[in-house]
């Protein structure tokens, strides 16, 4: 054990003393290296149909995870099974590294894909009974600052009812956070919601991470993951497809890197290139293995006029796809 | 157990405050207060309405005055009151003064008890008019009539009414299991409903399937037991203000409210608990209410054969109705006036009602937490022992 993780385990113990000597509630004991979620071998059946099938991963404090895949891959089962709301069949969720206890949910915000709210009550009603059911200490103030940050604060005596789709989407998004979860589920929170109010919903969600909160975003909008997520896992028939960050991912997927150039002129065969997409002023080329891009350039540059090039990786929805339809 | 709390109180103020629960609760008030307004007023026509009672005294002691008419024997007396000559008789034995005891003949009227007060006066006025009041004639005129009702038909045989002892008991099992059905289809309802709402998803992640079925349980089962002791006090006020009292002052009230409330409280979480079954793996109102209709049936089976339990309270078919869970709380409210039923008998009833409700609570925790996420699919019962494996 290195002297830093002794000191901050000795402060972390000292800290809890005098919580505990001071009468204080002690609520977080997890301030260790462990991962905020660690899952572990998770296995789980209907009837004969297996829908997650030992699958293993991680997820660390403070980052945004992508849980991707296609529909009907797990993912709403995996995270049911995660907020215990239904029991795997083997393997283990450890969270803040103990074992799932049902404290926990108090730390755990949660949009799930199909929404929902009481439609008879006012929005203010509503958010005080899950704000309640999560032990908010003063839930009216937390009702009061998350419908200001999801612009309805004007909105708070109307009845859900009366509420357009997008607004409701907002205010169920509110009751997620309003108890200042440590973890974020998110499933699809951007479905439903017109450009202004997507801007809205992802500012507040790179809020929360900056604040240090754990965000569990999945989802089918690539671009928002690729753009959003620190690290991804994607799953197809509840098995684990693809796993870590982007650059790893992309790194990993595509070995043969594709070059894209802009040019004016006789596009002919190179050598070192394998394949070429040609558009006439516009083509893709496939670089073949072991072969120097450098030298690709400098062929491309003796017989066209390049006008503009890059290295392209494959984009996140690219990958999916081909994931998907292989498997 | 908080959670479970909060949740109660949620649907606690939830049903209290629909206008469903609020009819409810008023519309008693608004059937009986007419009816409270009317026998009091009729009872007065009838209180004030000039009397001919007649008597036949085997003491010597009363003398007729202007409403108490002599006869000789019983046959006359009869004859008389058949004919609607007088409205009714008394009869004084030779022994009255050593036993008090005077057999009051009606026709079996509604308001027939109404004279008593002015037999009872017309009795101590006789004894009276003798000074010398001694011991025994004294404890006579502090309670001059213990009183024995006999009832003629209009053939002139006694009748026994027992209609109108069946009256309040019968009254209260049937406000009983309206009440436990109606609360237990709030529960099933508030399950449908936050299905087809989707808000289920959202309660599960802040507490268990478990906590959230109790305090759904707790929440409904509280609502039910205010309308049922809502309608127990204004009944029981509304009948110690009129001359309704009269009628059910032999029936033993207390015995049967005493009962009244384990028999509710253990009803209400045997049908809500059957109803949760049915209501978690419903994906609408019309599966859950088809899939409870079973339920339903028995619990109003006794209210149907009541006939049955009227005629022969102590039938095979009646004891057997009192330990059947479903059917229990009513059968065993209606028979506890109608017969001797034994303590034993009413102790066995609830031992197998309590020991029902904890098999049917943990069955319906158990399908409620495997199946209340599903949709899409009807109750089908073959898929009932993987709800319950998980």
């Amino acid at each position: 054990m290195s002297d830093n993780t002794k000191n901050k385990r000795l402060f972390t113990i000292w800290q809890t003393a005098a919580a505990v000597i001071a009468g204080a509630q002690v609520e977080k004991t997890d301030e260790t290296d462990e991962p905020v979620l660690d899952v572990l071998h998770l296995t789980k059946s209907f009837g004969t149909k297996t829908i997650l099938d030992d699958l293993s991963f991680h997820i660390e404090s403070g980052e945004i995870f992508g849980l991707l895949g296609p529909n009907g891959a797990g993912k709403t089962t995996m995270i049911r099974i995660i907020l215990d709301i239904i029991k795997s069949d083997h393997g283990s969720v450890k969270m803040f590294g103990k074992a799932f206890d049902e404290a926990f949910k108090e730390r755990i915000g949660y949009l799930p894909e199909e929404r929902g709210l009481y439609q008879k009550i006012t929005v203010f009603e509503c958010l005080k009974y899950f704000a309640n059911l999560k032990n908010v200490k003063k839930p009216d103030d937390r009702i009061d600052f998350w419908l200001e940050k999801v612009d309805l604060i004007d909105h708070k005596k109307r009845r859900v009812s009366d509420l357009s789709k997008g607004m409701q989407q907002k205010i169920q998004l509110a009751s997620a956070f309003i108890h200042d979860p440590d973890i974020l589920i998110l499933d699809e929170p951007f479905s439903g919601l017109d450009p202004v109010n997507t801007k809205i919903v992802k500012d507040i969600m790179l809020d929360l991470k900056r604040d240090g909160k754990t965000i569990i975003l999945s989802t089918h909008q690539m671009d928002q993951a690729e753009r959003m997520c620190d690290r991804i896992l994607m799953i197809n028939h509840g098995k684990k497809v693809l796993y870590g960050t982007l650059d790893q991912i992309k790194a990993d997927y595509r070995e043969s890197p594709v070059m894209v150039v802009e040019y004016e002129g006789d596009l002919k065969p190179i050598d070192g290139v394998t394949g070429m997409e040609d558009y006439g002023r516009y083509a893709e080329l496939d670089i073949g293995v072991g072969t120097d891009p450098q030298d690709v350039l400098k062929n491309l540059m003796e017989s066209v006029k390049l006008r503009r090039f890059e290295m392209k990786s494959p984009s996140l929805n690219e990958i999916f796809i081909e994931v998907v339809s292989v498997a | 157990m908080r959670k479970t709390l909060v949740v109660a109180k949620h649907e606690f103020l939830a049903t209290v405050k629909t206008k469903g629960f609020i009819l409810t609760l008023i519309l008693p008030l608004v059937i009986l207060l007419p009816v409270m307004f009317t026998s009091g007023y009729v009872m007065q026509i009838a209180t004030d309405s000039p009397r001919n009672i007649g008597f036949v005294d085997e003491t010597g002691i009363m003398q007729p005055d202007g409403i108490f008419t002599r006869f000789e024997d019983i046959g006359d007396a009869e004859h008389a009151l058949l004919n609607d000559e007088i409205n009714s008789f008394i009869t004084i034995p030779p022994d009255y003064l050593e036993t008090g005891r005077v057999v009051l003949y009606s026709t079996g009227g509604f308001f027939s008890s109404a004279p008593t007060g002015l037999i009872e006066a017309f009795i101590i006025d006789n004894l009276l008019r003798d000074l010398d009041v001694d011991e025994p004639l004294g404890d006579r005129i502090r309670r001059p009539a213990d009183m024995e009702r006999i009832t003629l038909n209009e053939e002139g045989e006694v009748e026994e009414k027992q209609e109108v002892r069946f009256l309040i008991p019968y009254a209260v099992a049937i406000l009983m299991m309206l009440s436990i059905m109606t609360t237990s289809g709030y529960l099933m309802q508030g399950i449908v409903a936050e299905k087809e709402n989707k808000t289920v998803e959202i309660l599960l992640s802040s507490l268990s399937p478990e906590e959230l079925l109790t305090g759904k349980l707790i929440g409904f089962g509280s609502a039910g037991l205010l309308q049922i002791c809502v309608w127990i006090c204004s009944g029981t006020l509304m009948i110690s203000l009129t001359s309704l009292a009269a009628v059910f002052q032999e029936i033993q009230i207390s015995q049967i409210m005493i009962l009244a409330i384990p028999y509710f409280i253990l009803g209400y979480l045997l049908f809500a608990g059957s109803m949760a079954c049915v209501a978690a793996p419903a994906s609408t109102m019309k599966d859950a209410q088809q899939g409870a209709m079973v339920f339903t049936m028995m619990g109003i089976l006794p209210i149907m054969l009541l006939g049955v339990i009227i005629a022969a309270p102590d039938s095979t078919v009646a004891r057997v109705l009192t330990y059947i869970p479903y059917t229990a709380p009513a059968t065993t409210l209606m028979r506890i006036t109608l017969t001797g039923i034994s303590v034993y008998e009413i102790a066995a009833s609830l031992l197998i009602l309590t020991i029902s409700v904890l098999v049917v609570i943990k069955l319906s925790a158990r399908i409620f937490r495997n199946a209340i996420l599903m949709s899409g699919k009807k109750i089908r019962i073959r898929d009932i022992p993987g709800y319950l494996k998980g």
